[in-house]
């Protein structure tokens, strides 16, 4: 078969590929990411490349305007290479994986993880259910008495005798196979050690496990990993296990956005040859980087990590464990697994010590994940007297309902609009994002305020939702998100409709203007009557309204910076009263937290997803109804807005 | 013994919209149409008032309607070819109540007549005949962005009704409406959610909505005529029960509708006459206020139908 040097410029990075191969996949096979969130269709048209030298055969697009096609501009994923070929990356079609800066980092976990305390304390606003101190992962430190002629246990069994001494709780004696080489070194290092030695112990539900046996006392030294594992963002935690405290946190984009912005386009480039693999790659590698850099700013040694937990949503999941999620998007949607056992992290690809474990957040469905699940663990929800509702606006938005009684979930796709996707000017809750708007009524100019507080680059999900209220405070847009007023140069005529100057070119940071499109207020629209009707259905569904719900969790990347009354104007939440409504930021790695730190909080999880029933939407009649509705600002049935009127 | 009927109370009132007029009111109409104002669903007399009853209107167009049946044609003959004409027609051998010019000449496919030459025709019409108007537009939303406010203007203070304003495109035509003193027809697609929506955006421009009129778009017997009779019931409960955004009047397009049933363009069939009364008559049922039709034999069975319903 013949094959093909691929050179990409300007990382002068080469990869060899056989003849037809798609450049797009030429450049994952050289680790240069593209942006592609349609996952190689041809559709979304920003995978532009720059061909300089060498044959392609390409399929004719539309995406290329005649100015790119003479610049030699051509669609990535339509190309199939035919000669050795050099290629021009522009900085634009590049995915932006950079490191999320310290400050970037800040914003996005403010909130709940600025201050360690805050955390050990609780969420404020809210009892956090407080769980024994029991992680995952225990090192226990034991001197055990030798053996004489009255006292002939065996090593192992003296030490099982020892252990169930220290933990005063029966030991099952499972050591697996996988731990017969603690089992060969362990005479010799019982007498070498003089019988003070170190055991690590892995914790599940039911069961105790010898991880690792080291001499002497190294019980100080006992780390452990949490991650919130998201479509787009994936946040990491190091933890000391013996003293709870937070090492470090860092965040990274998730690299699979490559293969597609979406859990579908991801799950039908699993089925492509080697996809599955490069999925799982493209997560794990990323995990392993932050426990390298994470371990390495700590001094920590990598073999005293012991253990990992990960919340996510299930395909993530699935796809860190390179467990083929196809079955999740055919119907009956069912995955291989919501509830998945500890397993040793190395089997998972994830770098620590070699006998560390890894455990997940359990799920309840395809569509309602362990991110929830450890959600609804760090409100507390689930030990709730009154009614609750936890709100996870995100790409799938999750809406869990209930309290100690019960709880259903529902999923409501609301697309990535509110996480800056899909938007014109749109961006990630990063620096430089406008997050905060006010319109002046009498000259239409725009206050803002950046995250940051840089040159604006673009606007994030609570930004819009400050400037979509103050439009609609100002009657610069109607009810139905159109421009209703003329406004010489700051409201323009487009092909697609009009558009409203947010910024003008000179105040940017990249001399490039900032404008909101009625079409994407349109997008904004969809996304939040998806939450709000979901929402709706789901209290309704169970016989409720929304005035019995006494607690409001909000959870999400942005939720820091909602402007509570703002996103009650759009019509994305329900009109009650502010203080029901409680912040509780990244829930889903908070969660993980604790499940890192208590066996207890581990069960609980166990037990949330057990009692948890899903709703599915698309099979309810009056979801399409409620949508319909909810596409409207604030709502078409204003009586729901009673503090909106006049 | 005797069953006793449960009557229902509603709190709520449809509005009540005029149409039309008169000399000293501003307008040069000899008598005016009152619709809506029921404190009920259709014809249940017992359980409150409806004050007026529901109107046909006699669909003219200002071209030749080439394309319509042949049962059409030859009933109106040569009048087609003159819209004041055919008005006059209408009024003078049908009795026509009320008369609703379709501006369809204006549209680019068909003719693309231009605003003034439509506010000419409305002024004629105005002239020639004395009976309230609605005035329709061609359904090109830029065009009808151009002609409707002309001839919005040419029947200043005549209160016609003038559709269709649609989610996408109500601004222009309300402002005209506003500014002329008529009522507008809001349109939306067999959707309560858009059509309430809609009523809300008009009225935000500060049209109230007791000069709306809804057009909830309906399909003829046999194309979904159960749709659109689900949507209206809904509509009027919504308004009955105090939903004051939905308590508008309902305009139903029955002849448009019927007469592209399949089984109406058979020649020589009587099937289309008998298709527009069927769908009237259910629609009726559903609550529809104005009824614009095409066929006189269909609308004169109508309006006798409307007579023994009210019971005189």
């Amino acid at each position: 078969m013949d094959k093909f040097k691929v050179t990409f410029y300007p990382d002068n990075k080469s990869v060899e590929v056989i003849k037809d191969t798609s450049i797009l996949s030429a450049a994952i096979s050289a680790g240069i990411y593209l942006k592609s969130s349609c996952g190689g269709d041809g559709v979304c048209g920003q995978c532009k490349v720059i061909l300089k030298k060498g044959k392609v055969l390409s399929q004719p697009t539309g995406r290329l305007n005649p100015e790119e096609r003479q610049r030699g501009m051509h669609l990535a994923c339509l190309c199939e290479i035919q000669s050795d070929i050099e290629v021009d990356v522009p900085e634009e079609s590049k995915l932006d994986f950079n490191k999320l800066s310290p400050q970037e980092l800040e914003l996005r976990l403010k909130g709940i993880f600025s201050e360690p305390e805050d955390v050990e304390a609780g969420v404020p606003g809210l009892k956090e259910p407080v769980f024994t101190h029991s992680p995952l992962a225990q090192k226990l430190y034991l001197e055990l008495p030798p053996p004489n002629l009255e006292d002939k246990v065996s090593d192992l069994e003296r030490l099982h005798r020892q252990i169930r001494r220290a933990l005063n709780k029966p030991l099952m004696p499972n050591i697996t196979s996988s731990n017969l080489a603690n089992i060969r070194i362990l005479s010799e290092l019982l007498r070498d050690s003089e019988w003070k030695i170190t055991v690590t112990i892995g914790q599940r539900t039911d069961a105790n496990e010898i991880l690792a046996i080291q001499p002497q006392d190294t019980s100080s030294k006992n780390f452990g990993f949490c991650f919130d594992i998201g479509t787009t963002t994936l946040s990491g935690q190091l933890v000391d296990l013996k003293t709870k405290k937070i090492l470090g946190t860092k965040a990274a984009y998730n690299k699979q956005a490559s293969f597609g912005s979406d859990v579908i386009t991801r799950i039908i480039y699993a089925r492509e040859q080697d996809g599955l693999e490069k999925l799982h790659h493209a997560v794990v590698d990323e995990m392993n980087e932050m426990i390298r850099e994470l371990v390495a700013e700590n001094n920590i040694d990598l073999n005293d990590v012991n253990c990992i937990t990960c919340a996510g949503n299930t395909t993530m999941i699935h796809l860190l464990l390179r467990i083929d999620p196809t079955y999740i998007r055919r119907e009956p949607y069912v995955p291989t697994a919501n509830f998945i056992p500890v397993v040793k992290a190395a089997e998972a690809g994830l770098k620590i010590n070699p006998h560390g474990i890894l455990s997940l957040a359990p799920g309840v469905s395809s569509y309602v994940g362990g991110d929830i699940t450890a959600g609804i663990l760090s409100c507390g929800m689930d030990k709730e007297e009154e009614l609750c509702m936890l709100i996870d606006i995100g790409t799938n938005g999750e809406i869990a309902l209930g309290n100690k009684e019960f709880l259903v979930t529902c999923a409501a796709s609301a697309g990535p609009a509110f996480e800056g996707s899909g938007v014109t000017c749109g961006m990630r809750a990063a620096k430089g994002a406008i997050q905060k708007a006010k319109i002046n009524p009498k000259d239409f100019s725009v206050e803002f305020s950046t995250i940051g507080g840089s040159l604006p680059i673009g606007i994030c999900g609570s930004g819009y939702i400050d400037l979509i209220s103050e439009m609609l405070k100002t009657g610069l847009i109607d009810k139905s998100g159109k421009i209703k007023i003329e406004l010489p140069g700051l409201v323009r005529n487009t092909e697609s409709g009009k558009e409203f100057l947010v910024v003008e070119k000179s105040r940017s940071a990249n001399q490039a203007e900032i404008v909101i499109t009625e079409d994407d207020i349109e997008n904004i629209k969809r996304a939040k009557a998806a939450i709000y009707s979901a929402a709706a259905v789901l209290v309704r569904h169970m016989g409720f309204g929304f005035h019995d719900l006494k607690k409001i969790f909000i959870a999400g990347g942005f939720g820091t910076f909602l402007d509570m009354k703002k996103a009650i104007r759009i019509g994305l939440l329900p009109d009650l009263e502010r203080n029901r409504f409680i912040f509780v930021g990244n829930s889903s790695l908070a969660g993980a937290r604790s499940m890192l730190l208590s066996i207890d909080a581990f069960t609980e999880s166990e037990k949330i997803a057990q009692m948890m029933t899903y709703l599915e939407l698309s099979v309810e009649p009056t979801y399409m109804d409620e949508y319909i509705a909810a596409l409207f600002f604030p709502h078409t049935d204003l009586n729901r807005f009673p503090s909106l009127k006049l | 013994m005797a069953e006793e009927v449960l009557i229902e109370k509603w709190p709520g009132t449809v509005s009540s919209v005029t149409i039309g007029a008169l000399k000293n009111e501003g307008g040069s109409r000899s008598a005016i149409i009152k619709v809506g104002g029921q404190k009920t669903l259709p014809f249940l007399f017992k359980e409150g008032q409806i004050p007026n009853k529901p109107v046909v209107a006699f669909e003219i167009w200002d071209i030749s309607p080439d394309d319509w049946h042949p049962e059409l044609i030859k009933e109106y003959g040569t009048s087609l070819k003159d819209p004041v004409v055919w008005a006059e027609k209408c009024v003078n051998d049908h009795k026509a109540e009320l008369l609703c010019i379709k501006l369809q000449g204006a549209h680019p496919d068909f003719g693309n007549k231009t605003a003034k030459e439509e506010a000419g025709l409305i002024s004629q019409l105005l002239k020639k005949v004395s009976v309230p108007l609605i005035i329709y537009g061609c359904g090109d939303n830029e065009k009808d962005n151009e002609i409707l406010p002309a001839c919005s203007e040419a029947a200043k203070g005549e209160k016609c009704l003038i559709g269709d304003a649609v989610q996408e495109n109500y601004k222009t035509l309300t402002a005209a409406v506003l500014a002329d003193g008529h009522n507008i027809i809001a349109e939306s697609p067999i959707d309560i959610n858009i059509a309430k929506q809609l009523n809300i955006l008009i009225s935000d421009m500060g049209l109230s909505l007791e000069r709306i009129v809804i057009n909830p778009t309906i399909g003829a017997l046999g194309y979904g005529l159960e749709y659109a009779y689900s949507i209206m019931e809904r509509a009027r409960l919504a308004a009955l029960s105090g939903d004051k955004t939905l308590a508008c009047p309902f305009i139903c397009f029955i002849g448009q509708e019927a007469w592209r049933a399949k089984e109406t363009k058979v020649e020589e069939s009587q099937q289309g006459i008998i298709w527009e009364q069927v769908t009237a008559i259910a629609l009726l049922e559903a609550g529809a206020d104005i009824l614009v039709m095409r066929h006189p034999k269909a609308i004169e069975k109508i309006n006798s139908h409307i007579q023994e319903l009210f019971g005189s």
